[in-house]
């Protein structure tokens, strides 16, 4: 009978288990998310839990360590490496998403959408000692939404032994790069992530220099999405340009060069000039190959390169447990130099707050060129209907660097651009 | 004696778990707890239910986390539940009211201090950073504090006479109830901002639930309900939508109407099913071809090392899955990649839809063949001797014998495993998402890669594109359910004689 | 080494060979990136250039990534899983091999047929319902390995049909006679049968808990809070957050992880070998 009893014991143990309901499991979590916790946790100590990426978890950990000793709370800073912005909203809505998260500005329009974040209390008013252009990127309807700390765009690193002058076209990175291929110097003129899938947020530069756009801009400044740019006949221009590097063209653009490699690619060596935003630079001088950085040339006679300009910032959710500690860290705690200047130094990228992005360029010479990379950039698009502009795009870019006709691939691309933009 | 001792245990556990359940009004939950002892009772308790006995353990498991989520997911299917209506219309509301309080322009901004009376109302102690004087307020009002009526310390209130001071760690646990709490001013109302600051500011939107309207106080702008595309929003007269936040509704069977009209989906469908179809099929024959090729050859006496061979041909199956895929995915890079670089080749693996088929194919390959190099080698152990001799007398060959004698024996014996392992290539998301990701795509659809199976398909239907739209998912969800069980029941008469015994 | 034997076995051992070389060579890829300091794909070869213990170091350093407590939840997990699932399974397939009932049959069926349900499809219901348990017993709610474990355990039936089979082959006069003998039904399960069926046990077991182990689609859902992950979510983490430097890090955890199965398959390859097959073909 022993193995009787250990069946039973085994059925015991998971009766709990079956508390799990059953069928309208669809609606009840959301019933209880508003109820105050029952008081019985009372005393217990208060956790802040915040959820960011690797990189930012280093240089968040440390700040809210501090923060919870002064306050006598335990902090959980917790990496979540696939889809956080997604697995926020879902575990938002049920109840169990963390107090703060950290993403780029273009979280803005899903999560409005999902109601997941709530605003600052602070007016734009009152964070004058903030870039103008990151305040916006995170306002809206008259609230900020998160308070912005460091900025990423793309620019372009230069190996300086394979290329000494920064090049002031792209036909001249080319013609350089591909002599020092010829040299022996490197193996490979350009890295640029395009991957099987394509990458539209590394195209940019390039497709806006050669006279693409993704939307028209009107008079404000702001994206007028009736105007979809891609199928147009100057984006399949700037296509065929992009298709002139590809694969079947002059070979500097590759669709086997993608995320897992590219920066790889030019820390060791490999690559004369590698595009790539702030992310990159940690490894690269890990890698001490002498470097510079410049901004993302244009095509010679076209338009400036336009790299997107994303705002790295701090959120706080609707449903926070913790919701007066995550305010008192994001508006206070994170909202002074000091804590900015820790930030950059764990994760260097141009701080926005202007006093300490001031101080920083004077220390960091790389700071100053990162930031100057932004002087033609476009804001990241926030609109829900991006998750149906930026796979399509990508795809046409990687079969368009592959050998596909640019002029039927961008007719196409844009009418299902045209759609997912619509739908909303 | 055991079986009463064990059904007790389950009795008082859950009787012991009733108070703080119904306390905490998680009904379903406490239902579905008694549900589940009753079963046990019924069934460990009396000397019937013979058969019962061995069926109930799995199958309460299998009815609370496989049937239970498969039967919510149908009742997903007939609303719109995804990105914008994730939320009831109560809390759309709420949320938009309540983030819509703005700070009054040149207003001031308090030190807070929070404390409780007695009997636990709320008092906010204020200190105007700008003048330093020393206020009180509560839901009835603010009112300015004398010099000897509080404490200051460092510009905050730190004691008052009848007031007991929370702790930060207290205010954070008192937030929901703070949340509410507001000193009304001339100006809006005085709110916390974070644990030490207040500041004056005003909520901008109201909600007239009769007339079902949210009015903006500044512009008296009115926003009713309005039907745009396929859901409602706040919108004012001229269709200028308040929030793009919706929220959940039924649509009935507008989600399958949609998956049977949009042609899009359709053709895409078909192709894929097809394609799902061969891949399943060629990765259970490639893999027991190989395997069955490796186990005729090495099963045979004069052949030394056998238990080496078998020892490294299982590694592939030992190490778990999704670690080889992501290996492998490098390894198909054109110019960098393993393959090509052995081989000498120049194929465009991951980008030209045929080759992306095929490596896909030979990763399901190197992932499976093991697992059939096993299962062949046993069945070919167990096949009698005597029956081989036999027809080697009679004069077939080498290969004839193998083909009418061991074949026949083999498949009769591993034919549930390749139906098994049919189904689960059927539904094998992994190799084709962490490969491939379901490319390459063709700008005419790119929502139907090349190497797209229906399970890689509609997770990228239901979160790609159109943001998360787990309705519409769902649907897609229950379509393929309803294939995957004709195809499974189609099998199983297909085996039907194998699986009968007696 | 004549020509004969070239014919009758020689041949035998060059097509091992060329298997053997085809599953060693990912392997081996796996095993240089582990030990290569720099740990980028780029830098990384099928032949180990350098060797450095760096990734395996910090695999057991870096609190970020804490690989024991991983290890350990992993092997919570897999264990409570997989006896479940053996058990349940052993227990219904004794029913169905033994007993006639009405409903037998379509009941097999079914369980086909909810077995290819692929349970990530349900993964929004399933989300919610772990929630609001985790509400109610916050012990088995989000982040937490006996939730998750539970959720996996909706597969408790999965091994029915390879057990059932086995069972089938076992000659049904030895039951007859024990319960001649006054056993019960009971007796004959857990004395008879189930020692007789070891081998399946044995399989069923591996298989269960190689399905376990590489389990991370739901996993990434339900276990965020690091010290909560299994190690398929925790490795998938390494990877995915930084794909071009944590491929030696991800490769050394990679073969921690694998290296326990591996010898685990060593240990029960003669059960593999005769389990899965040895009862149909006797029939």
């Amino acid at each position: 009978m022993r193995s009787r009893l250990l069946a039973l014991i085994a059925l015991t143990a998971l009766l709990p288990t079956a508390a799990c309901s059953g069928g309208d499991g669809g609606k009840g979590g959301e019933e209880n998310q508003n109820e105050a916790k029952p008081s019985a946790s009372a005393g217990a100590n208060a956790q802040l839990v915040i959820w960011t990426s690797e990189a930012a978890s280093r240089a968040v950990t440390p700040i809210a360590q501090k923060f919870g000793q002064e306050n006598g709370i335990t902090v959980d800073v917790q990496v979540i490496a696939a889809d956080l912005a997604a697995t926020a909203i879902t575990a938002n809505q049920a109840g169990n998403g963390p107090d703060i998260l950290t993403l780029p500005n273009d979280f803005l329009g899903g999560a409005l959408q999902n109601g997941t974040i709530k605003p600052l209390s602070l007016g734009a008013a009152d964070l004058n000692a903030y870039e103008k252009s990151a305040v916006a990127s995170v306002s809206r309807n008259g609230q900020v939404w998160a308070l912005p700390y460091g900025m990423e765009n793309l620019v372009l690193y230069r190996n300086t032994k394979a290329a000494p002058d920064a090049p002031a076209t792209v036909e001249e990175l080319v013609s350089t790069g591909q002599a020092a291929v010829k040299k022996g110097t490197v193996k490979r003129a350009l890295s640029l992530p395009v991957g099987q899938e394509g990458d539209a947020y590394h195209m940019h530069p390039f497709f806006t220099s050669a006279g693409g756009s993704l939307f028209a801009m009107d008079a404000s400044g702001q994206y007028d999405t009736t105007k979809v740019g891609i199928g147009t006949p100057e984006s399949i221009a700037a296509a065929k340009k992009i298709a002139a590097l590809g694969e079947k063209g002059s070979k500097v653009l590759s669709r086997s060069i993608d995320g897992s490699n590219a920066i790889a690619q030019f820390t060791e060596g490999n690559a004369a000039y590698l595009i790539s935003g702030p992310w990159a630079l940690a490894d690269i001088r890990k890698s001490k190959i002498p470097y510079d950085i410049t901004p993302v040339p244009p095509f010679r006679g076209g338009q400036p390169a336009a790299p997107f300009l994303g705002v790295q910032a701090f959120w706080m959710l609707s449903n926070a447990k913790n919701p007066a500690f995550a305010e008192e860290f994001v508006t206070r705690a994170m909202n002074t130099p000091e804590a900015m200047t820790a930030m950059y130094e764990q994760d260097p990228r141009p701080p926005v707050r202007s006093d300490v992005l001031a101080a920083v360029s004077a220390k960091d010479a790389d700071m100053g060129k990162l930031a100057a990379g932004a002087k033609n950039a476009t804001l990241l698009p926030d609109f829900p209907f991006m998750a149906g502009v930026w796979p399509p795009l990508g795809q046409a870019y990687a079969i368009i660097v592959g050998g596909a006709d640019p002029a039927s691939t961008m007719t196409k691309t844009g009418k299902t651009i045209e759609n997912a933009v619509r739908a909303k | 004696m055991i079986r009463i001792l064990c059904l007790g245990i389950a009795v008082g556990t859950a009787a012991a778990l009733t108070p703080g359940l119904a306390a905490g009004r998680h009904f379903v939950v406490l239902a579905v707890a008694w549900i589940v002892v009753a079963v046990l009772l019924v069934t460990y308790a009396t000397r019937r239910a013979l058969v019962a006995k061995y069926l109930v353990p799995g199958t309460l498991l299998l009815v609370l986390f496989t049937v239970a989520p498969v039967l919510a997911t149908v009742q997903m299917s007939t609303t719109n539940y995804g990105d914008g209506t994730r939320s009831t219309k109560e809390q759309t509301v709420a949320r938009i009211v309540a983030n819509s309080v703005v700070q009054a322009p040149d207003s001031p901004t308090f030190n807070l201090s929070v404390a409780t009376t007695s009997d636990g109302e709320f008092m906010f102690f204020l200190v105007d950073r700008a003048t330093n004087h020393a206020y009180a307020g509560n839901e009835q009002g603010l009112k300015e504090l004398s010099q000897e009526a509080a404490t200051v310390t460092k510009g905050f209130v730190t004691a008052a006479p009848g007031y007991t001071f929370l702790t930060p760690a207290q205010v954070n646990e008192a937030g929901p109830r703070l949340k509410e709490f507001a000193v009304p001013t001339a100006d809006g109302a005085i709110r916390q901002r974070g644990l030490r600051e207040a500041f004056e500011g005003r909520t901008t939107l109201r909600y007239e639930k009769p007339a079902d309207t949210i009015v903006d106080q500044r512009t008296q702008t009115r926003y009713t309900v309005q039907r745009q595309g396929d859901r409602e929003y706040f919108a004012d007269s001229t269709g200028q939508r308040l929030s793009e936040q919706s929220w959940r509704a039924s649509v009935g069977l507008e989600n399958y109407r949609r998956a049977f009209t949009d042609s899009r989906i359709l053709g895409g469908f078909l192709r894929i099913f097809g394609w799902t179809v061969v891949f399943a099929a060629g990765s259970v024959l490639l893999t027991f071809a190989v395997g069955l090729a490796l186990a005729v050859m090495l099963n045979d006496p004069r052949v030394r090392g056998q238990k080496w061979y078998r020892s490294i041909l299982l590694l592939p199956y030992a190490i778990p899955g999704f670690i080889s895929i992501l290996v492998w995915s490098g390894f198909f890079n054109q110019e960098f990649g393993l393959i090509n670089s052995l081989t000498g080749l120049h194929v465009d693996w991951l980008g030209d839809p045929f080759w992306a088929k095929a490596a896909l194919l030979l990763l399901n390959l190197w992932l499976g063949f093991p697992y059939m190099f096993l299962v062949a080698t046993g069945a070919l152990q167990a096949i009698p001797g005597e029956l081989k001799e036999a027809a080697t007398i009679d004069g077939a060959g080498g290969f004839t014998a193998f083909r009418k004698i061991t074949l026949p024996l083999l498949l009769v014996a591993v034919g549930p495993i390749l139906v098994a392992s049919f189904a689960f290539n059927f539904n094998n998301f992994n190799v084709v998402e962490l490969l491939t990701h379901g490319g390459p795509f063709t700008p005419d659809n790119p929502d139907a890669g090349a190497t797209d199976i229906l399970i890689s398909y509609t997770v990228r239907l239901a979160f790609g594109a159109g943001g998360a739209q787990f309705g519409f998912a769902a649907a897609i969800a229950t379509l393929l359910f309803v294939i995957t069980g004709v195809l499974a029941a189609a099998q199983f008469r297909a085996t039907r004689s194998l699986e009968e015994v007696h | 080494m004549t020509i004969r034997w070239w014919r009758e076995v020689g041949w035998r051992h060059v097509g091992g060979l060329v298997a053997v070389i085809f599953a060693v060579v990912p392997v081996l890829y796996v095993v240089s990136a582990a030990f290569n300091p720099l740990g980028t794909v780029v830098s990384t070869d099928v032949v180990p250039t350098q060797f450095s213990l760096v990734h395996f170091r910090s695999l057991f350093e870096d609190p970020a990534r804490p690989f024991p407590r991983w290890l350990l939840n992993t092997v919570v997990v897999c264990a409570a899983v997989t006896v479940v699932q053996v058990f349940s399974s052993a227990m219904a397939a004794y029913a169905f091999s033994r007993f006639r009932f009405r409903g037998r049959r379509s009941g097999l069926l079914t369980l086909l047929l909810i077995q290819m349900f692929p349970q990530f499809l349900a993964v929004i219901a399933l989300f919610t319902m772990v929630t609001e348990l985790g509400e109610a017993l916050p012990a088995l709610g989000l982040n937490t390995i006996a939730g998750y474990s539970l959720v996996l355990m909706g597969s408790a039936l999965a091994q029915v049909w390879l057990i059932k089979g086995y069972f089938d082959t076992i000659p049904r006069q030895l039951d007859e006679a024990a319960v001649v003998d006054g056993a019960s039904q009971a007796t004959v399960f857990f004395r008879i049968l189930l020692p007789l069926a070891r081998p399946i046990l044995a399989v069923t077991g591996l298989l269960a808990f190689v399905g376990v182990i590489g389990e991370f689609l739901l996993a990434s859902i339900f276990l965020t809070d690091t010290d909560s992950k299994t190690l398929a979510v925790g490795l998938y983490g390494i990877i995915e957050s930084d794909r071009s430097n944590n491929l030696g890090v991800f490769a050394a955890g990679a073969l921690m992880t694998a290296l326990p199965v591996v010898l685990l398959f060593q240990y029960l390859q003669r059960y593999i070998v005769g389990g899965l097959t040895a009862g149909s073909v006797k029939d």
